[in-house]
């Protein structure tokens, strides 16, 4: 995709103004933003939560039985959900206590081979819920700080963060559509998009202000360059994905790794609105804090 | 061929051919026809098979305050079954900690100091003024009273350590804050502000607390010899147990089984008889330095002081100490062995002994003895109420998918950023030292992962992949530096390139470290093995590996484009 794409995309942002450039991202950052506000507003958080934050048993074994008849033999226990994931089944139960978890998962490991279970405390779940929280929001001051030490010039620096901040918000508004669960390894994704989003924009950034040479080609050099970076990385991803979620179209046994998968996923929606944000939004307010007349004569050498 | 010699003598590259030697080295790869593949490397329980168990300890620290004379009356009433009268009260003062203070009290039934002396308050003595009237001094310390007042009524073990703020109570159950305040509202008394204004109460234990938590559980299940369960504190709270290659329900047996302590009393050579068991030990001190000795105390429960009196003295033990050792056993393991001290002999033979010293010598040894006796005593009896908040099972044959199933996406994923690279340079002099590079980052993190014996989970494979990830995105913007115009520029340029490459780098890679550090210091098992991975991972990427590219991509280049060149010459004379 490399070539094609980048020359598609430097000729866009050629041929549009600033103004142009910024819209299409900033509409896209106001939706995703409004889809997640919606959510919170009407069940009381921006993403559904994950089993790991919510507590409650997560059970998958390896069974040519249907979820059906799983539910139909587990019925006696608080079971939410069983569904399908390749050659196995994965069954959601509720709260139990200690004596009916026993149980369950004597009879589990008793009866089915290749068990995985996954056990949370709801008030565990409620911690560990508050720390993925106060995790995000450090990382992403921390980076915010990083950046603004890097270029000491507050306009560039809070394009930069504006780009990671509507890839996050973007991604997490792509996992609330698609129903993706906030979990520990979605939440492992978040926080790589905030390393993996500013390395672009850093790139851009840093070649525009300390280089010398005509905007235009400052840009569409970063350009080529970020756009590999970014693509080698979706390449990796893509297959990643591929592997973790259908393994079993290569090898019909193998299951399903759900924390490789949900990093992957999300990480692939992150990079995808990383390009829009990086070469519409960041190149956008970065071109015109550039060309500004007062400071063409200082950069524009 | 020069050109590689130089290469060679560039620190850049000898450092990064020792690092790299020395990761192969620390992973230790090797292939046997039994065991297939074998390394170094510790594989997490999601790649190995096994079962977690996490758990949180339950308790809270507060600074309190009540008022003495209340809660003597508060314990000591529903003893006697009457009301007392406070005479006199030396405990409320400065001196909060000191113990030879006393309190004072009358009450007009007669009362016995053996049932005051069972409620543990201090040194008691009795008198009886006239007919009607009972004196009674109770010589202890406010801060004891307080403790032991919350003791029994929250049916806790309760501590005190002093911060040099005061007392702090740490309470080794859970209650709430409010449940406190009603308790010392009884005795006159509040839960205490700190300067700023805020409730001196919190939630958990003291980092002793759970340190002692976890090495007593480390001493109980790692008695059993089974396997080496490894015993991790997370956060402030909590405590995660891996059981590799054990089943959860296994798991939780064992976790629950409390560990078998046992006294036992030399008869006759190597025979001996049996005292008391581990629940006959009602609690449990702290190691303390005295008479030149380092010694851990416990008490006995009445039932097991009785019997130790009675069996020391039909053994004979009374007389003889040092024919009759008195020998511990944590599950048949003999823990500790020493005969009865004169003193102890002699008051054997009028009265049984509740409180007991294991004396152990008076050395650093003799210390870490003390300590070790101390965790043993317990039987695996935890100090504070702990409950299960999460748990986890994965059977080995899933595992040994799942690591095969990350080797592949791994390969794969190799295969295709090396596709997307050729495919932009079209130059296998870029690809392969780029490739070459990003495998060699692998291999220096596993090689550190088995160095430090860091667990190998599905976490730190994502981990692996996040860092190689942006080194890959690092090496793509050295390449592009250097290339700036198409092909290689003299020296001086290029190396003034590579500062501003790394001037890029350096900035992303600091966005990355600092991204990932807050999971490091927090709570979660499954992140942190992910935050280190990635943060070692770009760590060595950036001060080992990608200078090293630099240098190594430069050489490559130059050979190719002298190699172009001529070929170009000799086509323009034909």
């Amino acid at each position: 995709m490399a070539t094609g794409f980048t020359d598609f995309l430097d000729s866009f942002v050629k041929s549009h103004d600033n103004r142009q450039l910024l819209a299409i991202p900033l509409a896209v950052f106001a939706v995703s933003l409004a889809i997640l506000l919606v959510s919170f507003a009407s069940s009381g958080s921006p993403l559904p939560l994950g089993m790991e934050f919510q507590g409650g048993t997560q059970i998958s074994v390896a069974t040519t039985d249907s979820p059906a008849v799983l539910e139909e033999l587990y019925s006696n226990y608080p079971i939410m959900d069983a569904r399908q994931a390749g050659n196995r089944v994965i069954m959601q139960f509720g709260v139990m206590n200690n004596e009916e978890q026993r149980q369950l998962e004597d009879d589990v490991i008793g009866r089915y081979s290749n068990v995985e279970i996954k056990q949370i405390g709801p008030v565990y779940g409620k911690d560990l819920q508050v720390q993925a929280l106060q995790a995000l929001a450090i990382s992403f001051i921390g980076m915010a700080i990083v950046v603004f030490l890097i270029f000491r010039s507050p306009v560039p620096s809070f394009a930069v963060v504006l780009s990671a901040l509507s890839d996050i918000i973007i991604a997490a508004a792509f996992m609330r559509i698609a129903g993706i669960e906030l979990s520990l390894g979605t939440v492992a994704a978040l926080l790589m998009l905030i390393g993996y989003s500013v390395d672009s924009d850093i790139l851009l950034t840093n070649r525009v202000l300390k280089r010398r040479g005509t905007v235009e080609e400052k840009i569409s050099r970063a350009m080529q360059t970020g756009i590999t970076m970014t693509s080698t990385t979706l390449a990796a991803l893509v297959v990643m994905y591929v592997v973790s979620t259908f393994p079993y179209l290569i090898i019909p046994s193998f299951t399903q790794i759900t924390l490789l998968s949900q990093i992957s996923g999300v990480l692939i929606i992150g990079l995808a609105a990383d390009l829009m944000n990086t070469w519409l939004l960041n190149t956008g307010i970065l071109r015109w804090y550039v060309l500004k007349p007062e400071f063409s004569g200082r950069f524009n050498r | 061929m020069s050109d590689a010699k130089s290469l060679f003598k560039n620190v850049r590259v000898i450092i990064f051919i020792i690092a790299l030697l020395a990761s192969i080295i620390a992973i230790h790869p090797g292939y046997s026809s039994g065991e297939g593949t074998t390394s170094n490397l510790n594989y997490g329980l999601d790649l190995e098979g096994g079962s977690w168990l996490q758990i949180k300890l339950q308790g809270a620290l507060v600074q309190v305050d009540a008022d003495s004379g209340m809660i003597v009356s508060e314990m000591v009433e529903p003893v006697i079954g009457a009301p007392i009268t406070i005479t006199e009260n030396k405990l409320e003062g400065n001196n909060l900690s000191e113990t030879d203070n006393s309190i004072t009290f009358t009450t007009d039934v007669p009362v016995s100091s053996s049932e005051l002396e069972l409620l543990e308050l201090g040194r008691v003595s009795v008198d009886r003024l006239d007919q009607d009237t009972t004196q009674v001094t109770i010589f202890t310390s406010k801060e004891s009273l307080i403790r032991l007042y919350l003791a029994s009524s929250l049916d806790s073990e309760v501590v005190t350590f002093d911060d040099g703020e005061g007392p702090v109570y740490e309470i080794r159950t859970a209650v709430s804050e409010e449940e406190l305040e009603a308790l010392m509202v009884k005795v006159g008394g509040s839960v205490l502000m700190n300067e700023d204004g805020t409730s001196s109460y919190t939630e958990g234990v003291s980092v002793q607390t759970r340190d002692l938590t976890r090495d007593i559980l480390n001493d109980k299940l790692n008695a059993l010899g089974l396997k080496d369960i490894p015993v991790r504190t997370v956060g402030d709270d909590y405590i995660l147990i891996d059981f590799a290659g054990i089943d959860l329900a296994t798991a939780k047996d064992i976790a629950e089984k409390p560990g078998k302590f046992e006294i036992r009393i030399n008869t006759t050579g190597t025979e001996t008889r049996h005292v008391l068991y581990g629940d006959s030990i009602v609690s449990v001190g702290i190691p303390g330095f005295h008479d030149n000795q380092w010694n851990t105390p416990f008490v006995l429960d009445e039932e097991g002081a009785l019997a130790l009196q009675k069996i020391a003295i039909e053994t004979g033990a009374v007389d003889n100490p040092n024919a009759h050792y008195l020998t511990m056993y944590l599950d048949e393991n003999v823990v500790y062995s020493a005969p009865l001290s004169y003193s102890a002999a002699t008051q054997l033979k009028e009265s049984p002994i509740y409180s007991w010293q294991a004396s152990t010598g008076g050395d650093e040894e003799a210390k870490a003895q003390a300590q070790a006796l101390q965790i043993h005593l317990r039987a695996g009896a935890l100090p504070v109420n702990v409950v299960l908040v999460g748990s986890g099972h994965v059977d080995a044959a899933l595992g040994e998918q799942f690591k095969t199933e990350a080797l592949i996406a791994g390969l794969f994923s190799l295969l295709a950023v090396a596709g997307v690279i050729f495919r932009r340079y079209r130059r296998p002099e870029i690809l392969i030292p780029m490739i070459g590079t990003s495998i060699s980052e692998v291999i220096m993190i596993l090689g550190v992962a088995a160095a430090i014996g860091w667990q190998m989970d599905l976490a730190a494979i994502a981990g692996i992949i996040a860092a190689i990830g942006t080194g890959i995105d690092h090496l793509v913007i050295i390449t592009d530096e250097v290339l700036y115009e198409g092909k290689l520029p003299p020296t001086k340029v290029f190396l003034s390139r590579i500062g501003k490459a790394f001037g890029i780098i350096f900035g992303a890679a600091a966005t990355t470290i600092i991204a990932m550090s807050p999971l490091v210091f927090m709570g979660f098992g499954a992140l942190k093995g992910f935050a280190i991975t990635t943060i070692i991972g770009v760590f060595i990427g950036v001060v080992i590996a990608r200078p090293v590219y630099g240098v190594v991509i430069k050489e490559m280049l130059e050979a190719s484009e002298a190699s172009a060149a001529r070929k170009g010459e000799i086509s323009a004379d034909e």
